[in-house]
């Protein structure tokens, strides 16, 4: 009788774990590995922790939907990257590519096929399996579908127009072909994996009884959460507008420490909703928050309570955010006018450029602007990319061995400007055209943004002592925006985002690109320059080698920085973060991955001590 | 010099006696109600909020704020209402920091008051924030609603301040609150942009010409003092010893960082 009872006991507790959806019952074989402390890999300064717990952070604003496919906002995306995965995924400490769910793949020797092998025996949060189905219902039937409002298409498409071909080989393997050899595509292969089995009754191409176009608006926030599926760390539990999002534990996430111990560690994760960066910097002072994201002025402030509140205020004065902050010369300015020649001949000498280069006090800019949390920048590529030139190889440390350092020198910009002619002509202490015109530059840039406009005073101020005059005026942002794409600014001090694919700055640095402000002519007729830069993009993504198209990127890095100088660059703010010392592994954030799901990558490590 | 006669004869006594209590296996309730050295009370108080906001009542608590027997007990109970008091409407804070309840239940109201303070909208034309703060800080009810708005005051501006701007903010203001919040911030400029040794901190904390500037030595002391090998005997050794002496804050230094020892 006994034994009877005992095993209808058992018998109950496996069916309600089934029912419940409580997890695999064993690590599968192809769970993902990660090596929590181990010296030699990018987790050596990490600990193995334990589960359990609720973490709390803050957004400013809630999502507008659950659906990652159609969302065109971080406030949703924050929240869709923790629920979803990609073949591919960024290493959220060296930033380098490696496998997801897909374990590995293959690279024909043509370049055009990518063969991907998936993670076997996985499945998604609510127990159904995962393989190559979900895979190709993802791509072919959302990304690659027209009826689908989708930004990632835009990513997917190849040099010459076409889009890849993706096809099923059996339950595990897909292949990707090009038409073209293009390598930014392995990058575009970590876009998320959708249930097929959640959603195709949403798309019209297999459910001809709804309407084209209904996926656009499924997985809205009147879903009930319990109907979201995905593969990542994180489910949707609850929404409550306004107020929070709680997440809860996938139980079919593949990932697990090298302990068996099967990740994320936390529980749950709760997102409260405040209404600016001010209440989450206070939320977090008084401990309502784990962690939190901070900017460098605000170090002061929570350096005061760090030690007595037991919280990290975490400053990596050499590490950058992501991004670029430069001035940029119109190469253009007063073309379409037929004005402003000598300004536009000065301005396309690439000695002026140069000198104006020598003149930007860099220390300066990072003492008295920053408090000493920003770091030089002479790149058009992020620093944390891993085809950043101031690396050694493709994810290798940065040395900066190879960077090209124009120097803060009052003497060097001297000489640069007499060697081209701009002297002083009058002996009025102001350097003139050959003409005998003063040489007289406006400098703008968005009013209100004091970093900015401190830029531009400090640039202004050592111009003057060699004596070029540069004339600061500030302008309201919109304005400024206008000035930059109708060629009519001279001289502007602005910033760009980044990441770490350098093709994704193509737009930028091409001849042709929609962002190439400071020489649109260039599309009708490049210079060589511009021709060898064409060619080092082009060349850039033509091979599938990491390692090749680092040498092709560092070329073209120095290039720009060295010769071209359309945009001269200043400094980049340091990564600044907080969190309470209870949350482990923190100490590893960065601007690429934080405990607070920073660029849709979470530290799944984390845990509470 | 030499303590003589029966001056020395009382120290040695508070010694024993208070050896007796923070001697091995003595616990923080012990320690917070003996009064022989006030810090040392009170940083047992300090450590023992959290434990007293889980398990009393908010009118017990608010009783023990003010009826408490020592500093330490009072104090307790007062750092322990501040966090069940995060939980208050707006409304409820403001009543408590402008009304006639005792200065440790207003004191308690002052950590959520400064979230709420910071947050303050309008759609007046002309409003800014910081001025309607300063306001505050300069003439709100009571020193506690003065405190809270000079705190939020600081913290809106928090972007543009620099430690030399502080430093005289914090010897000459509009008010004394405003002061003394200008000296919590500059503290953090201390241990960051603008750092100082660990003497010229004392040196601060003792001899700083204005209360901000002490209350700036103070808090900056207190975090290296924090993160230094030291240990609570450490802490209540030295408190033992410039009992009465130094300036409040030099000892408000040590009796943070011996909380913080009391509570790991």
């Amino acid at each position: 009788m006994k034994k009877t009872v005992l095993v209808l006991l058992g018998l109950l507790l496996a069916f309600s774990a089934l029912a419940f959806g409580q997890g695999y019952a064993t690590m599968p074989a192809d769970a993902k590995i990660i090596p929590l402390g181990e010296a030699g890999t990018p987790y050596a300064d990490a600990q193995l922790g334990v589960r359990g717990g609720t973490f709390y952070c803050a957004t400013i604003s809630d999502p507008k939907k659950w659906n990652d496919v159609t969302a065109h906002e971080t406030s949703t995306t924050d929240y869709t990257g923790l629920m979803l995965r990609g073949l591919v995924t960024t290493n959220p400490v060296t930033v380098a590519l490696e496998p997801e769910l897909a374990k590995s793949w293959d690279v024909s020797e043509d370049g055009l096929t990518i063969t991907f092998h998936l993670r076997q025996g996985l499945k998604w949060s609510d127990g159904e399996p995962f393989t190559a189905d979900d895979v190709i219902f993802s791509y072919n039937d959302l990304y690659l579908n027209e009826d689908v409002e989708t930004d990632t298409r835009d990513v997917l498409q190849l040099p010459d127009g076409s889009f890849p071909v993706v096809t099923k080989v059996d339950d595990y393997t897909v292949q990707v072909t090009t038409s073209v050899v293009f390598r930014p595509i392995l990058n575009s292969m970590a876009a998320n994996i959708l249930p097929k089995h959640a959603l195709a009754k949403y798309v019209h191409k297999l459910n001809p009884d709804v309407p084209v176009g209904t996926f656009n608006s499924c997985w809205g926030l009147d879903t009930d959460p319990s109907e979201l599926v995905g593969m990542g760390p994180f489910i949707v539990e609850s929404y409550a507008p306004d107020q929070n999002v709680v997440m809860r534990r996938n139980p079919y996430y593949y990932h697990y420490d090298s302990n068996g111990v099967q990740l994320p560690y936390f529980d749950k994760r709760v997102v409260l909703t405040v209404p600016n960066q001010d209440v989450s910097l206070l939320k977090f002072r008084n401990g309502e928050l784990d962690a939190t994201g901070i900017r460098p002025t605000d170090v002061p402030i929570l350096k005061s309570e760090e030690a007595q509140k037991d919280f990290t205020v975490l400053v990596n004065p050499d590490l950058p955010n992501y991004g670029t902050s430069w001035i940029g010369i119109n190469e253009d300015i007063g073309l379409a006018e037929g004005t402003h020649d000598n300004e536009r001949a000065l301005f396309r000498t690439r000695d002026f450029r140069a000198a104006l280069a020598h003149l930007v006090d860099k220390q300066a800019i990072i003492d008295t602007l920053y408090n000493g949390l920003a770091v030089p920048q002479w790149s058009p590529v992020s620093y944390l990319s891993p085809f950043y030139a101031g690396r050694d190889y493709y994810g290798g440390p940065v040395t900066e061995k190879d960077a090209v350092i124009f120097d803060y020198s009052l003497d060097k910009a001297a000489a640069l400007l007499d060697g081209i002619g701009i002297v002083d002509r009058d002996g009025d202490g102001w350097r003139d055209y050959e003409d005998g015109t003063r040489v007289e530059i406006e400098i703008n840039t968005n009013a209100g943004n004091t970093l900015r406009e401190g830029v531009c005073l400090i640039v202004a101020d050592r111009a003057a002592k060699v004596g070029l005059k540069l004339n600061f005026v500030p302008v309201d942002f919109n304005t400024l925006v206008n000035k930059l794409f109708a060629s009519t600014g001279e001289l502007i001090v602005l910033g760009l985002t980044g990441g770490p694919e350098p093709n994704n700055g193509a737009n930028v640095y091409r001849s042709t690109g929609g962002l190439h402000f400071w020489h649109y002519s260039a599309a009708d007729n490049p210079t060589e320059l511009e021709k060898k830069i064409d060619a080092l993009l082009d060349a850039g993504v033509s091979t599938l080698d990491n390692d090749k198209a680092f040498e092709i990127y560092k070329e073209y890095q120095i290039t720009l920085a060295k010769d071209d100088l359309g945009l001269v660059y200043t400094v980049n703010p340091s990564f600044t973060y907080a969190y309470y010392n209870r949350v482990g592994n923190a100490n590893i954030a960065s601007p690429v991955a934080t405990p607070t799901g920073n660029n849709g990558l979470t530290m799944d490590i984390c845990y509470f001590k | 010099m030499k303590l003589t006669g029966l001056r020395a004869l009382v120290v040695v006594m508070s010694v024993v006696a208070l050896l007796s209590v923070v001697g091995l296996g003595a616990n923080l309730e012990s320690i917070a109600s003996n009064e022989i050295v006030p810090e040392i009370s009170a940083a047992a108080g300090m450590a023992l909020a959290d434990s007293y906001a889980a398990t009393m009542t908010e009118a017990d608590l608010e009783a023990l704020a003010v009826n408490g027997r020592t500093i330490g007990l009072r104090t307790a109970a007062s750092e322990a209402l501040a966090i069940q008091y995060r939980d208050k409407t707006e409304d409820e804070i403001m009543a408590i920091l402008k009304g006639t309840a005792d200065p440790m239940i207003r004191a308690a109201a002052i950590g959520p008051a400064v979230v709420y303070l910071a947050s303050v909208t309008s759609d007046a034309e002309d409003f800014k924030l910081t001025d309607y703060l300063k306001d505050i800080a300069i003439n709100g009810e009571t020193h506690e609603m003065k405190l809270a708005a000079a705190k939020a005051y600081y913290f809106v501006s928090r972007r543009s301040l620099k430690a030399a701007d502080l430093e005289e903010q914090a010897v000459t203001n509009d008010s004394d609150e405003l002061a003394y919040a200008a000296g919590e911030v500059l503290a953090g400029f201390y241990l960051s942009f603008n750092p100082k040794t660990q003497a010229e901190l004392e040196d601060l904390a003792i001899n700083g010409s204005s209360e901000g500037l002490r209350v700036a030595g103070e808090i900056a002391l207190s975090s290296l003092l924090i993160k230094s090998d030291l240990t609570a005997l450490d802490f209540e050794t030295t408190l033992l010893s410039i009992a009465g002496t130094k300036s409040a804050e030099y000892r408000g230094a040590y009796k943070i960082a011996l909380a913080n020892r009391y509570e790991q």
